[in-house]
C-alpha cells in the first residue's frame, strides 16, 4: 500500500490497523526520499536513527500522538548529534550538542525526524535559491521554485514524501512556500512556539510552525510543537488549547476582514479570480466579509527590511570561526580569520542583509532607520489591533502569484522582497497566520492567507478546515488528484 | 593660568552571584579553563539568554545604598563588536534603561568630605579571557568568565585629582563589600576601573577633550595612571597641540599610558534593544523587601559603635570602615564585655600588624573567639598588656589558642605580692648607687627599678603591683 | 550610500567584498535604502518604538548553577583548540 500523499491521520490509521509496520513506513519514506532526490529537498538524512526508532516502536508501542509519523525538519532547528547547517556553508560541519525545543516536543510525541530539509541560507530568501546546498525543485514543475525559506520542507510535503514538516516563518517563510507548493502551513502567534534551538534570523519576528497537506494535520502538529519553555523568555506562558477541538464547528457568522489597502488590481487576473472564488466559497459557508483599513500596511515591507536585517546583522556575528562552524584556511591574523571566514562562509544574500543591518544601526542612521522602523512597526500593530475589534480573521492572497521559475526575479533583490508583501505584516505584529491551497493557475497551486488575532490559532485552523472539508484544492498533487 | 583636571570613573564590579547573568554557568573563580561554560555562554546557534534575578537584586542593593533612583522597569541592549573572548559578537548590556539611575556617594580626602554624583549603574555581561603569552603565535580563549554579571558604575565627571579618584574607588569598594554584592578582590579582577581624564584652563567653561584609560585594577595604579595622564595632557596643551579623544592603556611597568587607537579604529557599537529579552520589572513589594534586608553600612555602624559600645568616634570610624574589621569587632564583643579594650587592640597593635603585612584581617590567623579570649586574659589580669603583645604575635604566626600559648610558655602574670616584694628588695640591695641617686631627687630612676624587676620576672610581674611595692620600699 | 560607506560597514561586519560584487552590492544597498526611505513618510511623532510584538515583561531565573562542565564537547566542535583553550592567531594588545 502506497504511503505517498497520505495525511498524518491516514498514516496513523494504517499503523493502528497494522496495514504497515513502523519499520516499513520508515523504509518506504526513505525510498520516496531517494526517488525524489532530484527535488534536492533534503540536506541531511537521518536514516539509521529513524529505522532504529521505528524498530523500537514495532517492539514497544507508544501512546504518543505522533508515534511513528515521519516528519521532515527544517535544517534551521538544531538537532542533537545530527548535522545542522541552516543552509549555509558556515555551518556545513556543525553538529549541535542539543536539540531545539520544537524538535524535542515533536520527538517526545513520537514522531520520527527522517531528515533535515533544504532552505534559503539562514532563512534569508523567498525562492530557496540562496541555499549553499543548491536550489530546491518545486514538485509541481521543472525549474519552478518552491518558495522560501522553508522550501525543502514545502517540497517534501508537496511531493507526498512526508505527511508533514516543520518550518519557520520570519516574513512569510512558511506561508509563501506553502502557497507555491500547494500545501497548508501555519505561522503561530509570536511566542506560541519556543525559539530555543532555532538558529535565529530576526529574533523578534522568527516563529516556528507546522507545514502539512491539511489544516487538520497542522493542528495535530501544532498541538505538540507548542509549549511554555523556560529557556525562551519570549515563549508565552498561557494555556495551550487542543487545536483540533473546534475544527469541525461551523463558521456560520464568521466575520472576515478584507484589507482595503491591499490593491489586488495590481495582481494577475487569474490570481484575483481565485481569490474571488474563495470569498464566494466562504460566503457559502456562512461567513460575512467586512472591509477594514490598515492604513500603515503599505510600509510593512520597508519596515521589515530595516528590522530584520538589523537583528540578523547582530545575530550572525557569532559565526566568526572561533568556537564552532567553519574557519578559513590558515589565517595570518585575527582580522583575516574573521573576514575570510565570514566572507567565505556566507552567501551574497546573507552578506547583503548583514550590511543593511549594520548600516541602519550605525551611528547617525539609527534614528532615521531603525528607530523609525520600530515606530512604524507599532503603528502597523495598532492598525491590526483596531481591525480585530470588528473582524474575526483577515483574508488575503498569500502570494502575488503562483510559483515562478528559478532565476526569473532577476538581479534586483527588491523584486524578491516584494514577494512577501502579504505575509510580512503578520510577523511585524506577531499575529498567527496561515496559508491553504485555494486554486490553480496554469496548473500551479496558489494559496489563500488567513490572519488571526493574537493567540487565536484555533479559529484560523477552524476556518481552514471548514474550507478544506468542502473543497479539494488541498488534495491536488503534482501527479493528479489524490485518490 | 592654572590647569584644572576633570575625572570620571567607570567601575566594573563583578557581582557575587552563584550563576551567570544569562545562564546557569558557575561564576566561581580559578576553575580550569572552559569548564564553567554553558551553551549560552558559548553563544551557540539558537540558544537564548534568561536573566538572573539575583543579579538584579544585588544591583538594586547598590542603588538603594547610594540613594539612587531604581528603574523598576529596565531593558537590555546589545553592544556589537568582534573579539575572540566575546562569544556572540555582542555584549548584552543596559544602555537605554539601566536598573540604577542617578545616585551619589560620599568620599573623604585628607579629612575633607565631598559628594560624588553617580550617573548610573547598569547590568552587563563580562567577556571571557584571552591568554596571549602561553602558546606560540596563538592566543588561547577561556570563556569561564564570559557571562559573569557586572555592575558598571558610572560617575559624573566631578573628581578633581588622583587622590579623590582613589578615595572614590575605595568608597565604592567599601560599599559593595558591605552590601555583600562583590568580594572586592582586586587581584582576581572583581573590580576594574576605566578612568576618563581631561584637563582645562581653570576659567574655561567647556570640558577639555578626554582620554579614557582602560582596565586599571589597583589603587596604586589608578593614582599613578591619572597623574601620568594629567602631566601628559598639560604638556601637550602647553606646547599648543590638542588632545585626541582616544582609549589608552596604562603600563604599570613603565608607568605610562599609551594609545590603543588601533583597537578603537572605526568602532561603532551599533547598540540596539536586545530582541531576545523583554523588559525586566521589579515590583514594589520586591523593592521593599530588598530595602528591609539591606545590611548596615559604615556610617550607621560608626554611630552605633559610639552609642552602644562607647567608643570614641575616631576609633569607631576606623573599625566601621572595613567590613572584615567590623565583623571582627562585633564578633569579639559578643564574647567579651570590654569592648573599649577590643577597639584599642584592633586600632592599635592589630592594625599595625595588618599594615605591615598588607593583608585583610580575615586573611590573618586571628579569629574573633581567640581575640575575645585574649582580651579576657588581659582584663582578668592573667597576662599583662606587654605579654599580650607577644601572645598576639604568636597567634599571628601559628593561630594557636590563647590559653594554650599562655600555659605552654608559662606566661601567667605573677600576682604573689610577697614574691614580688622579695625580688624588689633584691634589686634595691644590688643597686645602692641608683638608690642613693633616686633618693637624691633623680625621680626618673624609678623606671630603672621597675625594669629590673620585670627583667627578673621575665615580664610576668603585674606592673601595677610592682609600682606599688617599689614606691613603698624606696620611700 | 557610496563605496566608502559600504567598505566601512563591511569592515564593521567583518566581511570583504571582492571587486566583481562590490559594485553590485553597493548598487543593491543603494536601492534597498532608497526603498526603505519610504518610512520617512510615516508620522511617528510620539510613537513609542516597538522592539518585540510581545508587550510583556520578562520571566527571570533564580540564581542557581545548573550547567555542567562540557569542555570536551565544546572544544571538539571548535575549528581550533588544544585540550584547554579555543585558539586563534596571536592577538597583539
Ligand atoms: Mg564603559
Ligand atoms: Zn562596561
Amino acid at each position: 500500500m502506497s504511503i505517498q500523499y497520505k495525511s498524518i491521520k491516514e498514516l496513523k490509521n494504517m499503523l493502528n490497523d497494522k496495514d504497515i509496520s513502523h519499520t516499513e513506513l520508515v523504509q518506504e519514506t526513505f525510498l520516496n526520499i531517494k526517488n525524489n532526490s532530484a527535488l534536492n529537498a533534503f540536506i541531511t538524512l537521518n536514516e539509521e536513527e529513524s529505522l532504529k526508532k521505528a524498530n523500537n516502536l514495532d517492539n514497544t508501542p507508544s501512546s504518543g500522538s505522533l508515534a511513528g509519523v515521519p516528519i521532515a525538519q527544517k535544517d534551521l532547528f538544531c538537532t542533537k548529534d545530527l548535522k545542522t547547517t541552516c543552509g549555509s556553508n558556515m555551518l556545513s560541519n556543525f553538529i549541535p550538542p542539543y536539540s531545539a525545543t520544537v524538535i524535542e516536543n515533536l520527538e517526545n510525541a513520537g514522531c520520527i525526524s527522517v531528515g533535515k530539509t533544504n532552505m534559503d541560507e539562514f532563512a534569508m530568501g523567498s525562492s530557496n535559491e540562496t541555499s549553499f546546498y543548491g536550489n530546491v525543485q518545486n514538485p509541481w514543475g521543472k525549474n519552478l521554485v518552491p518558495g522560501g525559506s522553508s522550501g525543502g520542507s514545502a517540497a517534501a510535503v508537496a511531493a507526498g514524501i512526508v505527511p508533514a514538516a516543520s518550518g519557520t516563518d520570519t516574513g512569510g517563510s512558511i506561508r509563501q512556500p506553502a502557497s507555491l507548493c500547494g500545501i497548508s502551513g501555519l505561522k503561530p502567534t509570536y511566542g506560541r512556539v519556543s525559539r530555543w534551538g532555532m538558529i535565529a534570523f530576526a529574533s523578534s519576528l522568527d516563529q516556528a510552525g507546522p507545514m502539512a497537506r491539511t489544516a487538520e494535520d497542522c493542528a495535530l502538529l501544532l498541538n505538540e510543537m507548542c509549549s511554555h519553555d523556560e529557556k525562551d523568555t519570549t515563549s508565552i506562558d498561557e494555556a495551550i488549547p487542543d487545536f483540533t477541538e473546534n475544527l469541525n464547528s461551523s463558521i456560520q457568522g464568521l466575520k472576515i476582514g478584507l484589507v482595503k489597502e491591499f490593491d489586488l488590481s495590481k495582481l494577475d487576473n487569474d490570481v484575483v479570480q481565485v481569490f474571488e472564488e474563495s470569498k464566494k466559497h466562504y460566503e457559502s459557508l456562512g461567513a460575512e466579509f467586512i472591509e477594514i483599513s490598515l492604513p500603515n500596511i503599505s510600509l510593512s515591507v520597508p519596515t521589515y527590511y530595516v528590522v530584520a536585517p538589523a537583528e540578523c546583522s547582530s545575530n550572525l556575528s557569532r559565526f566568526d570561526g572561533v568556537k564552532f562552524g567553519k574557519r578559513c584556511d590558515s589565517p595570518k591574523d585575527l582580522e583575516e580569520l574573521y573576514i575570510k571566514t565570514r566572507s567565505e562562509g556566507f552567501g551574497d544574500e546573507v552578506k547583503r542583509r548583514i550590511l543593511i543591518g549594520s548600516y541602519v544601526l550605525s551611528a547617525g542612521f539609527y534614528d532615521a532607520y531603525y528607530k523609525k522602523a520600530q515606530q512604524v512597526r507599532r503603528l502597523i500593530k495598532n492598525d491590526f489591533d483596531s481591525a480585530f475589534k470588528s473582524v474575526d480573521i483577515i483574508m488575503s492572497p498569500t502570494t502575488r502569484g503562483a510559483a515562478f521559475e528559478a532565476g526569473s526575479k532577476g538581479d534586483d533583490p527588491i523584486q524578491m522582497y516584494l514577494e512577501d508583501l502579504f505575509t510580512i505584516p503578520a510577523n511585524l505584529a506577531g499575529l498567527p497566520a496561515m496559508s491553504i491551497p485555494n486554486g490553480m493557475i496554469d496548473n500551479k497551486p496558489i494559496g489563500l492567507q488567513l490572519i488571526g488575532n493574537f493567540l487565536d490559532e484555533s479559529r484560523l485552523l477552524q476556518a481552514a478546515h471548514n474550507f478544506q472539508i468542502s473543497s479539494d484544492w488541498h488534495l491536488k498533487t503534482p501527479s493528479g488528484n489524490k485518490s | 593660568m592654572s590647569w584644572e583636571t576633570v575625572i570620571g570613573l567607570e567601575i566594573h564590579v563583578q557581582l557575587s552571584t552563584d550563576s551567570k547573568l544569562f545562564s546557569g554557568g558557575s561564576t566561581s573563580f580559578g576553575a580550569e579553563p572552559n569548564t564553567h561554560v554553558d551553551l549560552i555562554d558559548l553563544g551557540l546557534p539558537g540558544v537564548l539568554p534568561v536573566a538572573n534575578r539575583g543579579a538584579f537584586h544585588k544591583a538594586i542593593r547598590f542603588g538603594l545604598a547610594t540613594n539612587a533612583e531604581i528603574n523598576q522597569t529596565s531593558t537590555f541592549d546589545r553592544k556589537n563588536y568582534f573579539y575572540p573572548d566575546l562569544p556572540k559578537g555582542y555584549q548584552i548590556t543596559q544602555m537605554a534603561l539601566p536598573i540604577v539611575g542617578k545616585g551619589s556617594i560620599k568620599i573623604e580626602v585628607e579629612g575633607q568630605e565631598k559628594i560624588i554624583n553617580i550617573t548610573r549603574a547598569h547590568l552587563e555581561e563580562d567577556a571571557g579571557k584571552s591568554i596571549h603569552d602561553l602558546f606560540d603565535g596563538e592566543t588561547g580563549v577561556d570563556l569561564n568568565r564570559a557571562g559573569t554579571p557586572l555592575l558598571e558604575i558610572v560617575s559624573e565627571p566631578e573628581i578633581s585629582n588622583a587622590k579623590e579618584a582613589v578615595a572614590y574607588f575605595k568608597a565604592i569598594r567599601q560599599i559593595v563589600t558591605f552590601l555583600d554584592i562583590c568580594d572586592g578582590n582586586m587581584a582576581q579582577g572583581s573590580m576594574r576601573c576605566d578612568v576618563n581624564v581631561s584637563v582645562k584652563k581653570s576659567d574655561a567653561a567647556e570640558l577639555g577633550t578626554r582620554a579614557e584609560i582602560k582596565n586599571i585594577n589597583s589603587f596604586k595604579f589608578i593614582e599613578k595612571a591619572i597623574n601620568f595622564e594629567i602631566d601628559r595632557q598639560i604638556r601637550i596643551l602647553e606646547a599648543g597641540d590638542s588632545i585626541i579623544q582616544e582609549t589608552r592603556l596604562y603600563d604599570s611597568v613603565k608607568n605610562e599610558t599609551r594609545s590603543m587607537r588601533s583597537k578603537e579604529e572605526a568602532n561603532d557599537y551599533r547598540y540596539f534593544p536586545c530582541p531576545d529579552l523583554l523588559p525586566v520589572v521589579i515590583s514594589d513589594e520586591e523593592l521593599i523587601e530588598i530595602k528591609n534586608n539591606l545590611p548596615e553600612l559604615p556610617d550607621e555602624k560608626e554611630k552605633r559603635y559610639v552609642k552602644e559600645f562607647g567608643l570614641d568616634s575616631s576609633e569607631a570610624k576606623i573599625i566601621a570602615s572595613s567590613k572584615t574589621m567590623a565583623n571582627m569587632f562585633e564578633g569579639a564583643c559578643a564574647k567579651t564585655d570590654d569592648s573599649k579594650l577590643v577597639a584599642n587592640w584592633l586600632v592599635g597593635d592589630i592594625s599595625a600588624l595588618l599594615n605591615k603585612e598588607n593583608i585583610d584581617i580575615d586573611e590573618s590567623n586571628l579569629t574573633s573567639e581567640n581575640f575575645a579570649t585574649l582580651i579576657e586574659r588581659i582584663s582578668d589580669k592573667t597576662i599583662s598588656g606587654k605579654i599580650a603583645k607577644s601572645v598576639l604575635e604568636e597567634i599571628w604566626e601559628t593561630g594557636s589558642d590563647v590559653d594554650d600559648i599562655i600555659e605552654s610558655k608559662g606566661l601567667v602574670q605573677i600576682q604573689d605580692e610577697s614574691l614580688l616584694e622579695t625580688i624588689a628588695q633584691t634589686v634595691i640591695d644590688n643597686n645602692p648607687s641608683q638608690v642613693d641617686a633616686f633618693k637624691g631627687g633623680k625621680d626618673k630612676l624609678f623606671g630603672f627599678f621597675v625594669g629590673q624587676v620585670m627583667k627578673e620576672t621575665q615580664g610576668k610581674a603585674n606592673p601595677q603591683s610592682v609600682n606599688e611595692i617599689l614606691k613603698r620600699l624606696l620611700s | 550610500m557610496d563605496k566608502k560607506t559600504v567598505s566601512t560597514i563591511a569592515y564593521l561586519s567583518r566581511l570583504s567584498l571582492n571587486e566583481e560584487n562590490e559594485d553590485k552590492i553597493t548598487e543593491d544597498l543603494k536601492n534597498i535604502i532608497k526603498f526603505v526611505d519610504q518610512l520617512d513618510g510615516a508620522d511617528t511623532n510620539n510613537i513609542e518604538p516597538l522592539a518585540n510584538p510581545l508587550e510583556k515583561t520578562a520571566k527571570t531565573r533564580t540564581d542557581n548553577v545548573t550547567a555542567k562542565n562540557r569542555k570536551e564537547v565544546f572544544l571538539e566542535r571548535s575549528p581550533k583548540s588544544n585540550e584547554d583553550y579555543f585558539l586563534v592567531p596571536r592577538v597583539v594588545e
